[in-house]
This record gives C-alpha cells, sequence and structure tokens, in this order.
C-alpha cells in the first residue's frame, strides 16, 4: 500500500491526524531531506510496520538512498542511546555519568549527510522515546548548526503527528485484522 | 620498535592472495595507499611452515568478517617470499583458503622501518600493529619466541579504539561541546 492509500485507510476519530500529516510534510521552515529524514526516523522509532514500510517507500522517492539510510541510521541509533542517557537523567547517582559508555555509535560521524540533518533527525526521535538529556543536546547541537528553532519545531511536529499515527494503524489492526492489509 | 602514535612506515610489497596456480592471480602489490579509508591489522610471524604460526593465522581468518564488520583489513606478513608463502597455503589445508593476504617483506626493509626484525635470528618478531585511516599506529603487541598471539584481544583493542562516545547526549553542562566532523 503507499503512503497516500494508507492514509485513505485512516479512521473518522483520526481524521485530524490525517489532515496534520499532509500539512506537515509541507512545512516551508523544512527542506525536502529535513521532512521526510524526519518522516523515516519518526516512523522507524514509531513501531509500526504498516507506516514504516508505507514511509519508506515514499521517502525513497523524496531522497537520496545515502540519506534514507541515514535517517534509518538516526532512529537506530538513537533506540539505543534514548535508553541509555535517558538512564542518566533518571538515575539519581551521578557516578555513571562518568563511566565508559563503551557503546559504539559511528554512525553519527559517518551517516555522509548534512550533519544539521541527521542531528535533527536525531532530536525528532530522542522527542519520540522521551529522552531528556538527548532532546537538550540535540536541540542545541542543530542550533549551533544553523537551523532555526521554527525548523526545529517544524520536524517535531512531523514527528508527532507520525507517532500518533503508528499508534493509530497498530489500534486499527488489532480491532479488525484483515482491514489494513496490502 | 615503532609505537603508538606513530605513522606506519610507507611500503610496497608484492603479498600472496591465492593458491591459483597463475602467478597473475595469486600475487598481488599491495601497498600502505591501499585500503583507503580502513583501519588496518597488520600481523608478522617469523617463518612460514612453522608450528604456532598457522595456529594464530587461522585464528585471525576464523574472525575475519568480524573484522571487516568493522571496516578493517587483516594483512599477514613475514620475509619468506610471495613463492614460499603460496607453497605454504597450498600445502597447509587450514591455509588455503586465506581471506586475507600474505605480504612478503623480503627485502625486511618494513620490518627494519618497523623495528620488528629480530636481533638473533633476523626474521620478524610476532608483533601485531592495529593501524588507524589515517596511517597512524594505535596498538602494538609483540610476543616472544613459541608463544601465540591472541587474536581475540587484537579485536577487542580494535573495538575499544573505535568506540567513541559520539553523541551530544554525553555532553556536560560547561564543557565545550563535541566537533562532530
Amino acid at each position: 500500500m503507499t503512503l497516500n492509500e494508507l492514509m485513505e485507510t485512516v479512521p473518522a476519530y483520526a481524521r485530524d491526524l490525517k489532515l496534520n500529516f499532509s500539512t506537515l510534510t509541507q512545512q516551508p521552515e523544512l527542506t525536502e531531506q529535513q521532512v521526510w529524514g524526519t518522516a523515516v526516523a519518526a516512523a522507524v522509532a514509531s513501531r509500526n510496520g504498516e507506516l514504516t514500510q508505507a514511509v519508506l517507500a515514499e521517502a525513497a522517492g523524496h531522497l537520496s538512498p545515502q540519506a534514507l539510510e541515514a535517517a534509518k541510521g538516526a532512529a537506530a541509533i538513537m533506540g539505543m542511546n534514548n535508553v541509555y542517557y535517558r538512564f542518566m537523567h533518571l538515575t539519581a547517582n551521578q557516578n555513571y555519568r562518568n563511566m565508559p559508555a563503551r557503546l559504539r555509535m559511528n554512525i553519527i560521524r559517518t551517516h555522509g549527510v548534512e550533519a544539521a540533518d541527521f542531528e535533527l533527525w536525531c532530536a525528532a526521535v530522542s522527542a519520540i522515546n522521551g529522552c531528556s538529556v538527548c532532546v537538550d543536546s540535540h536541540e542545541k547541537t542543530v542550533r549551533e548548526k544553523g537551523l532555526s528553532e521554527e525548523a526545529v519545531l517544524a520536524a517535531i511536529r512531523l514527528a508527532s503527528v507520525v507517532h500518533a499515527l503508528a499508534t493509530v494503524f497498530d489500534a486499527e489492526k488489532v480491532a479488525a485484522p484483515q482491514a489494513v492489509s496490502a | 620498535m615503532l609505537g603508538v602514535g606513530e605513522k606506519f612506515p610507507s611500503f610496497s610489497l608484492t603479498a600472496t592472495v591465492s593458491t591459483e596456480k597463475d602467478p597473475q592471480k595469486a600475487f598481488k602489490t599491495i601497498t600502505d595507499l591501499d585500503y583507503s579509508g580502513k583501519w588496518k591489522v597488520y600481523f608478522f610471524w617469523p617463518k612460514d611452515f612453522t608450528f604456532v604460526c598457522p595456529t594464530e593465522i587461522t585464528g585471525f581468518a576464523k574472525l575475519n568478517k568480524q573484522f571487516r564488520d568493522r571496516d578493517t583489513q587483516i594483512l599477514g606478513g613475514s620475509i619468506d617470499s610471495e613463492w614460499v608463502h603460496h607453497a605454504w597455503r597450498t600445502h597447509h589445508a587450514d591455509l588455503k583458503d586465506l581471506p586475507f593476504p600474505m605480504l612478503s617483506d623480503i627485502k625486511r626493509d618494513l620490518c627494519e622501518q618497523l623495528g620488528i626484525l629480530d636481533p638473533q635470528g633476523g626474521v620478524a618478531q610476532r608483533a601485531t600493529f592495529i593501524v588507524d585511516p589515517d596511517g597512524v599506529i594505535r596498538f602494538v603487541y609483540v610476543t616472544d619466541g613459541a608463544v601465540g598471539r591472541n587474536p581475540d584481544e587484537v579485536l577487542r583493542v580494535l573495538d575499544a579504539l573505535q568506540t567513541d562516545e559520539l553523541c551530544p547526549c554525553n555532553w556536560h553542562k560547561g564543557e565545550a561541546t563535541l566537533q562532530i566532523a
């Protein structure tokens, strides 16, 4: 199912999300790569198979293969960092922050796309995964690399809606298992 | 002996890359500029056709995929000629399908520059170097005599060298921010 076709299956109670999604992929504050990279990273982080598949297929028409890989990579690595560093701010024991993480995260250096965009995707995923340390540090880095607050917010809006859509598709799958197939 | 932080020497050596009978296919010239962008593990042994060496070499061969996954090229070597390497690989079951080249440092140039020629025997010592993509030595490991190396340890160190906390999540208030390339 294409992304457009999938969006047509969004139930009436989630009409807001469907409309938000279509508006938010057109936000002028973001470049095409930023929009679709955010959508990809957010979809991957939101864990619904159908949405992820449809977003990946659609994004392939908007992103270079390198950017598509990088967006998936951002979601992948933040899946790890968001848990690890969230632990750091959840625990009262500050000693852990001074101990070596021993976690490979070379993709943060080797992703091959604009650093600001990769960091933006990391910030979006961190917002979804709820890591406050990550949100703070990636937001700061993105702004240092030249993106405006408006651009950051645009990405967060999009990520929020993608996440919400994932929950809807999960709910609909349970409600009517045969309804949302290809 | 060259140490951590020093540049690995330039070299251009014939290497044995397969047991094909055709020399065009069996041998290849390899230089320090090959495998650009990759890490390298160079490991030397004293002599072909001896006993400890094949177990170490096959030890590295078993881990070749793990090294490849870490963008690392293994390069073995001794002062034996490429033909001796070829004969050894052809006749030793465990070395036939070796997935990495065997360098022939026949003039002892490279070993001399590395400082690993044994003063008694005149052949290479059992030395291993991890070299980063900029050509800088990051780990040196040498054992005496008949004590074989532990390739798992080399992998462990490589992994640790490659593991950097690149995430700004590690930033502590008041510290300078990370310079991410």
